[in-house]
C-alpha cells in the first residue's frame, strides 16, 4: 500500500510539474505515467476517464488525479495524487505572490510587471484563439458567441447565467436532434 | 475571518464548477469573482497573478486559487479556495463514475457542451480584452505584445520563456 501511494505521488509530481500551460497540458503526461509506465490502466480506460473529466466542469488535471488515485489506492490514493499535482506549484505561487505584495512599491518590480502584462494579455488571447479553433463547428455556434458578446457588452449579468443558458440552448438545439 | 473563508469557498465553487474546458476556462470566472464581485484584487493584480501562474507548470485554476486565497486570508484562504475549486468535481468523479460513464456519450450532454464552448471562448477573449485595457500604457508595451504574438504563432516559443524574458526586458528598459 505504501509503495502504491509513493508511486502515485512520484507519478503525479512528475506529470504535473513538467506540464506548462495549465491542466490540459498535463493530460498526456498523466497518460504516460498511468498507462505506459505504471500500467494502472489501459488506453481505453484512460480515454473513458478523460471523457468523464471533460464532461465535468473545473480543472481537468485534478479530476484525472482523483480518478487514477482512487483506482490505484482508494481515498488515500485520491489525496496523494491530488497533493502531488497541486502542492508544489501552490507553494511557489504563494511565495512569489507574497514577494510581489511585499515589494509592490519597488521600482524594479514595477518595471518588470509593466513589461510582463502585455505578454500575459497575449497569452490569454492566444488561449481563447486555440479554444476557438475547436469550438465553432457550424454557423449556429457563431450565433451563440455573438449573442454572448452582446450580452456582456450591454448588461452586467453574471457569466454563470450565460453559461447555464447556453447549455440549455445546446441541449435543445443539438442534444435531441442527435438522439433521433 | 469566517465570513471571508466562506466567501472564498463560495466564490471558487462558483467559478470552478461553471467552467467547462479545464482550468483555462475557469480564468474568466475567477476574474469575475475576485475582481468584480468581491473586490479582493484589482484587474492589474489579477494580470500579475496570471503572469506568476503562467510562468509555472501544473494546473492553472488551483494555482490561481492558491494565489488569491493567500492574499485574502493567508493559508486558511488557500485551503478555502482550493476546496471550492477541486472538492465538488473530485467527489463527483470518484463517487459517480458509473453514472457519469453512461452520460458521457449521451446526445443531450454533448449538445449542452457544444452550446457552452463558444461562450467559454468569448469569456476568455473578454478577459484578455479587459486585462488589455490597463496593460498598454505606452508604445513599448504594444511592441512587447506584437513580439509575443509573433513568437507564439510562428516560432512556438514556450510561454514560460516569454514571461521570464519580458521580466528581464522590463527590468532593463522601464526602470
Amino acid at each position: 500500500m505504501l509503495r502504491k501511494l509513493w508511486d502515485l505521488f512520484i507519478a503525479f509530481t512528475r506529470a504535473s510539474n513538467l506540464g506548462f500551460g495549465g491542466g490540459p497540458a498535463v493530460i498526456p503526461l498523466i497518460q504516460a505515467e498511468a498507462v505506459d509506465r505504471y500500467k494502472w490502466m489501459d488506453n481505453d480506460e484512460y480515454a473513458d476517464a478523460l471523457a468523464i473529466g471533460n464532461a465535468l466542469p473545473g480543472p481537468i488535471a485534478t479530476k484525472m488525479a482523483a480518478y487514477v488515485g482512487y483506482k490505484v489506492a482508494g481515498w488515500l490514493g485520491v489525496i496523494t495524487a491530488i497533493i502531488a499535482t497541486i502542492a508544489p506549484t501552490i507553494l511557489v505561487v504563494v511565495l512569489l505572490g507574497s514577494l510581489i505584495m511585499t515589494y509592490a512599491d519597488s521600482p524594479e518590480l514595477k518595471a518588470m510587471l509593466l513589461a510582463v502584462r502585455p505578454v500575459v494579455v497575449v497569452l490569454i488571447a492566444y488561449t481563447a484563439y486555440q479554444m476557438g479553433k475547436k469550438s465553432f463547428p457550424q454557423a449556429s455556434t457563431w450565433a451563440l458567441a455573438i449573442a454572448t458578446v452582446g450580452i456582456l457588452a450591454l448588461t452586467s449579468i453574471h457569466p454563470a447565467f450565460i453559461i447555464v443558458s447556453s447549455m440549455i440552448v445546446g441541449y435543445f438545439a443539438w442534444g435531441r436532434k442527435l438522439s433521433k | 475571518m469566517l465570513g471571508e473563508f466562506w466567501d472564498l469557498f463560495i466564490a471558487f465553487i462558483r467559478a470552478s464548477n461553471l467552467g467547462f474546458g479545464g482550468g483555462p476556462a475557469v480564468i474568466p470566472l475567477i476574474q469575475t469573482e475576485a475582481v468584480n464581485n468581491y473586490h479582493w484584487i484589482t484587474n492589474e493584480q489579477f494580470v500579475d497573478a496570471l503572469a506568476v501562474t503562467n510562468a509555472l507548470p501544473g494546473p492553472i485554476a488551483t494555482k490561481l486559487a492558491g494565489y488569491i486565497g493567500y492574499q485574502v486570508l493567508g493559508w486558511p484562504g488557500v485551503l478555502a479556495a482550493l476546496l471550492g475549486t477541486i472538492g465538488p468535481t473530485t467527489l463527483a468523479i470518484v463517487l459517480l463514475t458509473n453514472i457519469l460513464m453512461k452520460y458521457t456519450d449521451s446526445p443531450g450532454l454533448k449538445g449542452a457542451l457544444k452550446g457552452v464552448r463558444p461562450v467559454v471562448v468569448v469569456l476568455v477573449a473578454q478577459t484578455a480584452f479587459e486585462m488589455g485595457l490597463e496593460s498598454f500604457p505606452n508604445i513599448i508595451t504594444w511592441a512587447i505584445a506584437a513580439v509575443t504574438a509573433a513568437s507564439l504563432f510562428w516560432f512556438k516559443i514556450h510561454p514560460a520563456i516569454l514571461i521570464v524574458l519580458s521580466l528581464i526586458f522590463g527590468l532593463l528598459v522601464f526602470q
